[in-house]
């Protein structure tokens, strides 16, 4: 780091510290550039031994924004594909359009459409692989199956061999698409201001038809999966559709000019517990709409509407909580911009009484759904004759300042927002991940879980399994940052008393 | 790295480079990447992915040597372990993102895939991997040249140079 550089960095550092140790009040302080909270449950007992507030806490990012601190703003892409092993392309491109807010730059026609080409294959890969590796355990395999087959093989087992095959071969012929635009998937050198750093060559473009066809194809085979395994199983349904796993609250996602959704352009909307839009909002105004709410037990920032204000974790029409994600995205637009997508949403809603869906657990539906649309997306990119042309780049000329970014993340709507100097360097970096936009709502869902639970200081046998439930299908990042064998952080839960005296603590894993 | 055929013996590096110490195996491998350039029976890769995409590292090795960070909490920075991945066949049901060495190896012999007939893993306890950044911290520095040294002689022996 050049001395100039580290000047920035060290004022940055020390005004980070000192906000940070003055929001953290009671809890432990430990080094401001940690990531913590792997998991970790605290639940709260009155004086009767009932549950007054349980929370789950997750990983913050507010290390990773000191470390950004004087750090060239063009760095930023690859830096913050850094965060997390499970979505570098969602931070990639986050970072890459508050790079071009940063710089005033409008990317070129073709420079967008390549990005979203990458970014819908970035998100069917993903959604496939929560559907069948992550929550197809749940689903797929059931919730009441053992353990030991509760995984990956376990779906493949259910599902047969040869559809076990076709997810793994679709999965890698995806992730190709990334590569041949970003080189490496994990770090993609693809964004730039303004643009992107690779055209598509024409003699290239009908592999990726190949592609994209076979992709629409796969997307729809899902959905026919899902619907033969999940709906067409009685007690499946009840669960999603039990009151357990049920919140009213706001949805927000991002949506195009006609309010359909959008995972990498568009204005972002969001509708309150009826369905009734209560804003609409650019980027550039993020600021003037979301909020984010501290609790002086907890290290966590709990994201809310700014407009209607803080009203604690409350369910209802005037409620200031909000959901993100696949489900949340559903909600918040009117459609999806591609023909069988939107089939499959207005079966969606039709089966499960209409808009919005407030059931939690039929986010995993939501997901194979928007599955169809980036594959059919992927589909009219590829065919739309601008996506070879070689203008994909208009350079930055202007002098930076601050610059915000939004994307739809597979989790929800992320958001990255930079301050620089006049040399381009950060001086502020602020990112508000899918997992805080969903900060409120999965408190409320684990509170419920562990009110269920735990009665008069009694407490039931497989707390943290049916608590784990409640929020495995927003699917929160749990210290997914790291790699340290053995490749996952053991869930705990802590007890506390009325006098705020730990009783009890519980780890699984 | 580029590596133009599919190597029988591949030694990979994981972690994430800036996260302290979890950025071991990833420096290991660079360094006896550039040690072993030469030699086309060995690939020297290293990867900040998890999960499914070990599988594409695997398929079609004869043997695979990972190095990568441990924390047990039970021995001091900068201890060794060395475990085969078949002891590691543990299947569990709520790893939120991960699948496991083990499991994606299951997963591949299921499917069908040329699955490595051996899967070693160098694990180096390590002592902070959620502070950010880029330096190793000091008991896994001081560990790194006894680290490569017991590489180097398992590269050796498996290349029947031993």
């Amino acid at each position: 780091m050049n001395p100039e550089a580290e000047k920035v960095f060290n004022a940055g550092a020390a005004r980070a510290n000192a906000a940070y140790a003055g929001a953290r009040r009671n809890v432990t302080i430990n080094p401001i550039t940690r990531l913590e909270g792997h998991g970790k449950i605290d639940i709260f007992l009155d004086a009767k031994g009932d549950v007054e507030r349980a929370y789950l806490q997750v990983p913050e990012l507010r290390g990773f924004e000191v470390f950004s601190l004087g750090r060239p703003a063009e760095d930023m892409p690859q830096i913050t594909s850094r965060i997390c092993g499970v979505c570098p392309t969602a931070h990639h491109m986050a970072a890459t359009k508050a790079l071009d807010s940063l710089y005033n730059v409008e990317p070129t026609s073709a420079g967008k459409k390549i990005r979203e080409l990458v970014y819908n294959a970035f998100t069917l890969e993903d959604h496939a692989l929560h559907v069948f590796v992550l929550g197809g355990p749940d689903f797929i395999v059931g919730p009441d199956a053992p353990p030991e087959q509760r995984n990956i093989v376990g779906v493949i087992g259910k599902v047969g061999l040869e559809a076990g095959k076709k997810v793994i071969a679709m999965r890698r012929r995806v992730r190709e698409i990334t590569s041949y635009f970003g080189g490496k998937v994990v770090h993609p050198v693809l964004g730039l201001p303004g643009g992107v750093s690779k055209a598509l060559k024409a003699e290239d473009l009908a592999k990726f038809k190949e592609l994209a066809k076979d992709g629409v194809e796969f997307a729809e085979w899902t959905l026919a999966v899902f619907k033969s395994i999940v709906l067409g199983n009685p007690d499946y349904v009840q669960m999603i559709k039990s009151d357990a796993y049920t919140h009213q609250t706001c949805y927000m996602g991002t949506v195009d000019a006609n309010n359909k959704v959008n995972f990498y352009d568009g204005a972002t909307r969001v509708v309150d517990c009826t369905g009734k839009e209560v804003c609409k909002f650019t980027a550039k105004q993020y600021r003037d709409y979301v909020a984010e709410h501290t609790e002086p037990w907890s290290y966590m920032k709990f994201a809310f509407l700014k407009s209607r204000g803080w009203k604690g974790f409350a369910e209802g029409p005037e409620s200031s909580i909000y959901a993100v994600g696949p489900l949340a995205r559903l909600n918040a637009a009117d459609g999806m911009a591609t023909p069988k997508a939107q089939a499959a949403y207005d079966e969606f809603f039709k089966t499960l009484g209409g808009k919005p869906v407030h059931h939690t657990l039929a986010t995993h539906w939501a997901r194979v759904i928007e599955m169809i649309y980036a594959a059919e997306r992927i589909e009219e990119l590829v065919n739309d004759p601008e996506i070879t042309s070689p203008d994909v780049r208009r350079v930055p000329t202007q002098t930076p300042r601050e610059g915000m970014g939004i994307i739809e993340a597979p989790r929800g709507t992320l958001f990255h927002h930079y301050q620089t100097d006049a040399n381009g360097l950060i001086t502020m970096a602020n990112m508000v991940v899918a997992t805080g936009n969903n900060a409120a709502r999965i408190a409320m869902s684990v509170d419920r879980a562990a009110k269920g639970l735990i009665k008069g200081g009694n407490i039931t046998e497989g707390l943290l399994n049916k608590v784990e439930m409640a929020f495995r299908a927003y699917d929160p990042c749990l210290g997914c940052a790291t790699h340290t064998l053995p490749g996952h952080m053991p869930l705990r839960a802590r007890i506390f008393d009325h006098r705020r005296a730990v009783v009890r603590e519980l780890v699984q894993g | 790295m580029h590596e133009p055929a599919r190597a029988p013996l591949l030694l990979l590096g994981l972690g994430n480079d800036i996260l302290t110490d979890d950025a071991v195996g990833l420096q290991v491998a660079r360094q006896l990447a550039e040690e072993l350039a030469s030699d086309p029976r060995i690939a020297i890769l290293e990867t900040q992915e998890m999960g499914l995409a070990l599988l594409d590292f695997l398929t079609g090795r004869r043997e695979v040597l990972l190095v990568d960070a441990i924390q047990t909490g039970r021995a001091v920075p900068g201890t060794l372990y060395e475990l085969e991945a078949e002891h590691l066949q543990h299947l569990t049901g709520r790893t939120p993102h991960f699948l496991g060495v083990g499991e994606t190896l299951a997963l591949g012999r299921q499917l069908g895939l040329p699955m490595p007939e051996r899967v070693r893993i160098f694990a180096l306890e390590v002592a902070d991997v959620h502070t950010l950044g880029t330096q190793l911290s000091p008991a896994v520095a001081a560990a790194l040249p006894a680290l490569l040294a017991r590489l180097r002689a398992a590269v050796r022996a498996s290349l029947g140079q031993a």
